[in-house]
Parts: structure tokens; sequence; C-alpha cells
């Protein structure tokens, strides 16, 4: 027995380790990848051709939530191509796990110390590359799309751009080193000319040869601010959201869950419901949803009616409902209990932090609140179940997950499951669950056939979210006679993210334990400042509260209380914040770059009219550094931006107008967050319902945003995410600048 | 009742439409025109905005009894591909939209206030376009207003 399993053992070993020396298995698919539609000729896993117009179609696996990746994907084909950007159509991209998104898998396990790149560093990387490979879950996430296309697509395009070519070659008798391609059509200085189209067919058996990448200085497109591709339809109503999709014989139904968290529907009172021609139909708990009720009926209102109507005996979870004034108080000992280093994960440790005693200690504690992610586009999905089939229409984040869930929900082997994703009316991390997949296609066994629609209304979508988790740190920084800081050491506390997503989209990966999830406290792990004393320990609760990926996840907060106090020892030190954080940056020049960028542009150090006040942060997530500036007043005590100056470094653009506006989105998506952001739980029950119990920033608040994005050839990196975090240090510290006193919970209310 | 959409006449059957329901969830859901949103049900964010004989309302808590008669106008009939709405226009331009959803209710609250007001000023702007947007476009919006009024 014992023997057996060590050899059992050993060829497990030997098997790793020759999977391991095996190079990473090809993403560009090839011609049969693509299934075979009317008049079009698949030539590798991403791109076909029409054969009547010689359009360019191409395979969309990434969700347009309003980041521009649709047309920034279609600009990387377009540019390997030569084919004008407006000749590309997109389809839905298929099961296949070439599709798998890579760069985002790699983002979301590892951490490093800022700036490492070390054989360690990259070892890590191109063997959890291979694994994810192998894994090819399909996610938009993580701001991770360009990062992770922009090693397979451009290659796939150019690939297909040699086969066209060769097949030219071939026929024409003509050297490709002599053909021309123009906007999708290949010509010969000697006459012969023919479209994309004509040459399909036998492209698709031509071998493409050497395939070169084009060399940057011939880009035409990439690295140029273009239209979007999306917006006319998005001006003139006429763009598809999931709550968009009608189908024939389409029935409409909303969902109600229990006003606690958690809790289940007891016995029903459905005369009225049923009364009016409604039906209701009781859910399991599915995905990370408790059980709930399904109201389905001739229209969304007529089954939001239904739902009024309806008695319902609501069962509350057993056990302590979760409440959020608990889970402060709680967070506030973890973290605590974290800084003497009686409890959690060390994440970062150089030098000594402990034992390091200056003249004097600076010590703070920072709080943040659970977020919603409120997306204007409440949650929904259109299933139709017939002739074991499942068809779905889902704004996810997730395609992989999604027929994961319908399938094992409907009983049906995952290829009988077919996904069609429409445009998302923002996600912001929320379309990265499925509960409303596996909802929709449970209420749609129950309508014989028929597709229907399954809505969360705005209350369902604010009462059961899965929350940004709330956070706490105390960070204590010992300082020299100078009031310079020697060492930092940083409690926190937070509850883990990603173990709780793993349970509820993808069992497979959940761990009996919770593994340390660095994703929880990003903000922290990344701290760049050059302190030769430095300790990060992070205890990962669980409050019971659901929790998930809100835009930038465990940045959006602990950089808040990194960037804060970071502020707090520049005033310690009697330094000006920018050179302050220029001093330990020596290091990090691109960070430095970037805060100078930021810092210049703003007019830092220049005066401002009375009542007004600068404050500065910088901080890097998903690969880019984000500098911001914000120049702030206080208008019957309530804080108001005027002025938010911004500079990234998110390596190669693809579209600067498109980072310009993600930057900016994530900044107003910030300041929401830090004027207004909170979510309260009061045993059990969220107490914010819909808008106005969550207000956002509306144009007469709106600053002005200058967004500056800085030139670099390393390979691309995130742009929808890292502009979130330095928002709220920076304007807590220009309201530090401002009043003398320090914030140092979110959202950012001034003592009166 | 019949209900003025766009120009045409529609009869609405009076089994499946009741008159307290919300001229939003008819337009959406029994006439399928589907360019105005719904995101909240309280008229709070705007999303649901429709000119009602030219004013901007929410159709969300609007009964659809309440527009018997009158002409009722949705983004779907701002402009035409031909002739797009100067706002139109201007948000392309300007590249406002980021996922969009808001952004028809945006541009509808916009252009009843234009209708009005061809110059209007920062605070005319501020009052009229109360819009949530969860993207955060709203840094582009005043330049887009300021560029549509000059192409009129």
């Amino acid at each position: 027995m014992k023997r057996r399993f060590v050899l059992t053992a050993l060829g497990a070993g030997a098997l790793l380790v020759g999977w391991g020396a095996m190079p990473p298995r090809s993403r560009s698919g090839r011609r049969e990848t693509l299934p075979v539609v009317d008049g079009a000729v698949g030539l590798n896993g991403w791109i076909r051709i029409a054969e009547g117009d010689g359009g360019v179609q191409l395979a969309m696996p990434r969700a347009e939530m309003g980041q521009g990746v649709h047309h920034a994907l279609a600009l990387l084909a377009a540019e390997q191509l030569d084919i004008a950007p407006g000749r590309i159509a997109l389809f839905d991209a298929g099961a296949d796990r070439l599709y798998g998104n890579v760069a985002g898998a790699l983002e979301s396990v590892l951490w490093f110390e800022p700036g490492d790149e070390g054989r360690l560093v990259r070892g890590s990387r191109w063997l959890l590359a291979k694994a994810a490979r192998e894994l090819g879950l399909s996610i938009t996430g993580g701001s991770s799309s360009i990062a992770d296309a922009w090693d397979v697509l451009p290659l796939a395009a150019a690939t297909a751009r040699a086969q066209l070519l060769g097949a030219a070659s071939l026929h024409w008798k003509l050297p490709v080193a002599e053909l021309v391609v123009s906007d999708g059509v290949v010509s010969h200085p000697s006459g012969p000319k023919a479209h994309f189209g004509e040459l399909a067919k036998a492209a698709a058996s031509t071998p493409p040869g050497e395939v070169a990448l084009k060399p940057r200085s011939a880009w035409q497109r990439v690295g140029h601010a273009a239209p979007r591709r999306d917006l006319p339809a998005k001006v003139d109503g006429s763009a598809v959201y999931g709550i968009d999709v009608r189908r024939p014989g389409q029935l409409f139904a909303v969902v109600l869950m229990s006003p606690a968290l958690a809790g289940r529907p007891g016995a029903l009172q459905t005369d009225r419901a049923t009364a009016t021609g409604l039906r209701v139909v009781r859910l399991p708990p599915l995905a990370g949803a408790p059980a709930a009720l399904a109201v389905v009926g001739p229209s969304t209102w007529h089954a939001m009616q239904g739902a009024r109507a309806l008695a319902v005996a609501w069962q509350p979870a057993p056990g302590q409902a979760p409440d959020s004034r608990l889970v402060a108080a709680e967070l506030d000992a973890q973290a605590r209990a974290a800084l003497a280093g009686e409890a959690g994960f060390g994440f970062r440790d150089r030098g000594d932090a402990r034992a390091v005693k200056g003249v004097r200690r600076l010590e703070a504690l920072y709080r943040a609140p659970y977020l919603a992610h409120a997306a204007l586009e409440p949650l929904n999905c259109t299933a139709q179940v017939a002739d074991g089939r499942v068809r779905l229409w889902a704004g996810t984040q997730v395609p992989s997950f999604a027929r994961a869930a319908a399938a094992q929900v409907a009983g049906v082997p995952e290829d009988a499951v077919e996904l069609h994703v429409p445009y998302l009316g923002g996600s912001f991390g929320r379309r990265l669950e499925v509960e409303v997949i596996a909802q929709a296609v449970r209420v749609a066994q129950e309508t014989g056939g028929r597709p229907v629609q399954l809505l969360w209304p705005r209350e369902q979508d604010f009462m059961h979210d899965v929350y940004r988790p709330a956070g706490a740190a105390v960070l204590r920084a010992e300082l020299d006679a100078e009031g310079r800081a020697l060492a930092l050491a940083i409690g926190s506390a937070g509850d883990a993210v990603m173990p709780r997503w793993y349970e509820r989209v993808f069992p497979p990966a959940a761990a009996p334990v919770d593994l340390p999830d660095k994703n929880a406290v990003d903000g922290l792990t990344a701290f760049p400042y050059a302190l030769p004393h430095l300790r990060i320990t992070h205890v990962s609760t669980r409050s019971g509260v659901p929790v998930g990926n809100w835009r930038s996840v465990g940045h959006s907060h602990f950089a808040f209380f990194a960037e804060a106090f970071v502020d707090e020892l520049a005033e310690a030190a009697n330094t000006d914040p920018v050179d302050y954080r220029l001093g330990l940056l020596k290091a990090l020049p691109a960070h430095a770059a970037v805060l100078r960028r930021a810092a210049q542009e703003a007019g830092w150090g220049r005066p401002l009219p009375a009542g007004r006040a600068r404050g500065v942060a910088l901080h890097a997530s998903f690969g880019s550094i984000v500098a911001m500036v914000a120049e702030v007043s206080l208008a019957g005590g309530r804080p108001r931006v005027h002025r938010l100056t911004a500079a990234i470094d998110c390596g190669t653009v693809v579209d600067p107008g498109v980072v310009r506006q993600q930057v900016e989105g994530a900044a107003m998506f910030g300041l929401a967050a830090a004027l207004h952001g909170r979510i309260d739980i009061h045993d059990g029950v969220v107490q914010q319902r819909n808008f106005p119990d969550q207000p956002l920033v509306t144009l007469a608040d709106t600053p002005a945003i200058d967004v500056h994005v800085m030139d670099s050839e390393r390979a691309p990196a995130g742009a929808g995410e890292p502009g979130v975090p330095p928002l709220a240090p920076a304007v807590a510290n220009a309201l530090h600048a401002l009043t003398g006193r320090r914030l140092r919970e979110l959202p950012l209310v001034p003592a009166p | 009742m019949e209900l003025n959409v766009n120009g045409r006449v529609h009869p609405l059957d009076g089994a499946a439409v009741p008159p307290d329901m919300p001229l939003l969830w008819v337009l959406r859901d029994v006439l399928g025109l589907t360019g105005t949103k719904y995101g909240c049900g309280i008229a709070a964010c705007g999303a649901c905005t429709v000119h009602v004989d030219g004013q901007a309302v929410r159709a969300c808590v609007l009964p659809v009894s309440a527009v018997a008669g009158k002409a009722v106008r949705t983004i779907e009939a701002l402009g035409t591909p031909e002739r797009p709405h100067p706002l139109q226009a201007a948000w392309i331009a300007h590249q406002v939209p980021q996922c969009g959803y808001c952004q028809g209710g945006v541009l509808m609250a916009t252009a009843a206030l234009l209708a009005k007001k061809p110059d209007p000023s920062d605070a005319e702007i501020d009052a009229a376009v109360t819009n949530l947007c969860r993207c955060g476009t709203t840094p582009r919006m005043r330049a887009a207003i300021r560029a549509a009024v000059r192409l009129r």
C-alpha cells in the first residue's frame, strides 16, 4: 500500500515535471475551432473571414461592460490584419479553453515585492500561466483583458494575414514580399487584386509560414485614440443589454428574497398572485443566493405587482444575524491582534519592524465600510430550457462559470448550453457571480419551453449584493528624532474575498480552509515605499456577510489606509507629501515618474485661492501605476472636489482615449464611495435599498478631471480598476491640508 | 386606450395593460421599445427619462393612463441615423458613454432642456440633468452639451 502510494506520487511528480517543461499550449486555435457559418471561413480560433465582402469576424470572449474592450480587441486585430476596425464584426466566442483568461489568473494569485522581476518571480508567472491556460476559464475581470489578449490576439490576426497572403501568392505565383494589404484587400503592383473573402477558402489550407508581428514603429492604429465601436448604438437606444433581450413568447419574472441576508421563504399566501394569472416558483439556494421566490408574468410590471402582493413568512438564517456595527468592532480587534503578532498571515516582512523602536511612535486606526456595486442595469438573465438544451442571454463576466451553473441546474451537459452575452449595463465585479443565471434556468424549467427573463428589482440588487468587504487597519510607525519613519508595522483585518467567490461560482476550487487571500488586502501588499523595516499582517475574517469583487477589490480601501497614513508620515517628517514619497521611491522609478507627472500637471505647490487645498495619493494595482491630485473645498460642511489630476502608467496603450475615459470613470466611482458610499447591515438586514439611500455623484458635483497617460513600451497592464484606489486618499489628504484634521474612516464625513 | 409614441399610434389591450401600469413597462415589455431603461423604479436615477409633450418625465412612476392623448417621444426617436440630434453627435464626438445604460435618459433630459433653453447656464444644466451614471461619465457631459449648443 505504502509502496504503491510512493510509486503513484513519483509518477504524478514525473508527469508534473514533464508537463512543466513543455511549452504552454497555443491559444491561437485551429480552423476547426470556429463553427463554420454561412459564407464565413474560420482561419483559427479567433478569426473568420466573410467570403462575400471580405469582412473579418472576430471571436469575442470578453464582456463589454463599459470599459471599451470590444473596441480595443478589434483594434488589435485590425492593426495586424490591415483592415478598418469598422469592417471587423464581433461574435460570441464559444466555450473553447483557448479563450481562458491567463493574465487575470496570474494577477489574482501571485504577489511579490513591488519591482521584483527576479527569476523566482518570472518562473512562478510562467508556470502559473501554463496552468491557467490548461484550465481555460473565460473571465472578464481584474483589468486583465488587454494584458491577456496581447500575446494571443495579435498573433492570431497576424497568422491569418500570413495565410491570406500565402494564398494570394500561390494563386498569383508572385512572392509574398511583393504583396500589399490595404483595408482588407490584397494586391500586387502588377495588377492582381483580391479582397480577404476571395482568398479565405484557399487561405484556410495554406500554412502561414513564418509569422511576423508588425513592429511597433509600423503601428497605425494601436496607440491612437479612435471612436469606440459601441457608442453609436448607445446614444440612439438600439444597444441591447441583457435586460433588453426579447424572444418570441418570452415571459418576465422578478425575484423576491428575504429582507434579511440568507433568510428563506416559509409559508406563502399566493392567492392574489395566482388570481391575476401569475406563477410563483420556489427557488432553492443557488450559487450563493439564498432560497427565494420568483414571480412569473406577462410583463416585468405584472411580476413586480405579483411579488408585492405575496404574503411571505420569511424564515431567518440560523445563528447570529450579521450586523455591520459588530463586524466593525471585530475588525478593529482583529487588526490590533494582527499588529501584535497574535493572529494573521504575514504578507510582507522586511527587516525587523517589530523590534525597531524610535524616539516617537505614530499610530492610527483606519476603517472602511461595506459597499454595493449598484451597476445601473440590475441583475438579470434570460433563459430558455427546451429539448434538453439551455439557451442563455446573460450579461456575464464569467462565461465558463455561467455555462457550468446552467448545466448543473438543468441537468444537461455543458455543451448543451448556448450562451449569448449582450452588453452589460455596468458591472464592476457584480456579474462575476452566476446566481441570477442559475435562478433564471430554474424558472425556465417551469415555463413549458418558453423563454423567461428573470430580473432582480433594484431593491433586491442592493439588499442581496456580494458587498465590498468592510476593512480595518492599525498602522504604527516608529519615528526618529526628526520625525522620519524607521519602521512601519501594519495589522489589518477584513473578509477573504476569493474563497467566498470560489464557493459560489467554482466549487472545485473551494478549499476546506481559506488560503491567504492577497486580493482582499492588495492595497497594503502593494506598499511601494522603501522603509527598511516593514511588516504587514492581515487577518482574513469571515463575517457571514456575502462579499465579492468590487472594482479594484482589496485595493479599493486598503490603499486608502496606506496612502492616507503615508501622508501622516510626511507630516510627521515635516516634509512635502510629494517630496516625501519621492524620497522613498528611488528603487521604483516608474512610480516616481507617475507621481511627478501628476504633481506637475496639477500645479502642485502653486498657491490656491483661500478655502481650497490639494492632496495627493499614489497607488499601483493591476500592473499599472496611478497618481492623483485632488483639489477640494468645504461647502456647508460637505467636501467638494473641484479638480482631479491623474497620471497613469499602464504600459503599452492600445487606445489612450479609452484609458483616459476609464481613469475618469474610476475616479468618479471612487468619489461616490469616498463621499457617500456605505452599506449598513442591522440584524442581518441591509439598510440601503435604492439610490436615494446610496447617492452617486451627479453632474452638479462633478469635478474637472485631467488624465495624463504616460508613454511606455512595456507590455499592457490594467486600465479599468487602477484609477479607483488613489481617489479616496487623495481627497482625504486634501481635506487634511484644508482643515488640519485627519479623516480615517470612509466615507469621508468631516466632523461638524 | 391608445398610446402615441414617436409619432405612431399604438392601440393598447386593456386586459394586458391596466391603466396604472407605468409607461416604462408599457414601452419596454408591451411595445418592445427597450431604449428606455429601468434603473430604480422610484424616479431616482433618470434612466427611464422620456418626453411627454416635450417635457422630460421619468416613465417608471408615470401611469400609462396619464399620457392618454399626449405625444410620447423615446430615445429611439431623438434623432435619425441621417440626422442625429446635436446632442447625439456631440456625445459621440466627446466619447461620453461607457456602459451606456444611463445615456438614453441623460440625452432625453438634456434634449428637453435645450428645446426650452437653447443656451443654458451651468446652473440650468445642473438642475435639469440629475441623472445617475455609475460609470462616471459626467465629467464629459458638460463639454458635450456645450458642443451640442454650438452645433444647433
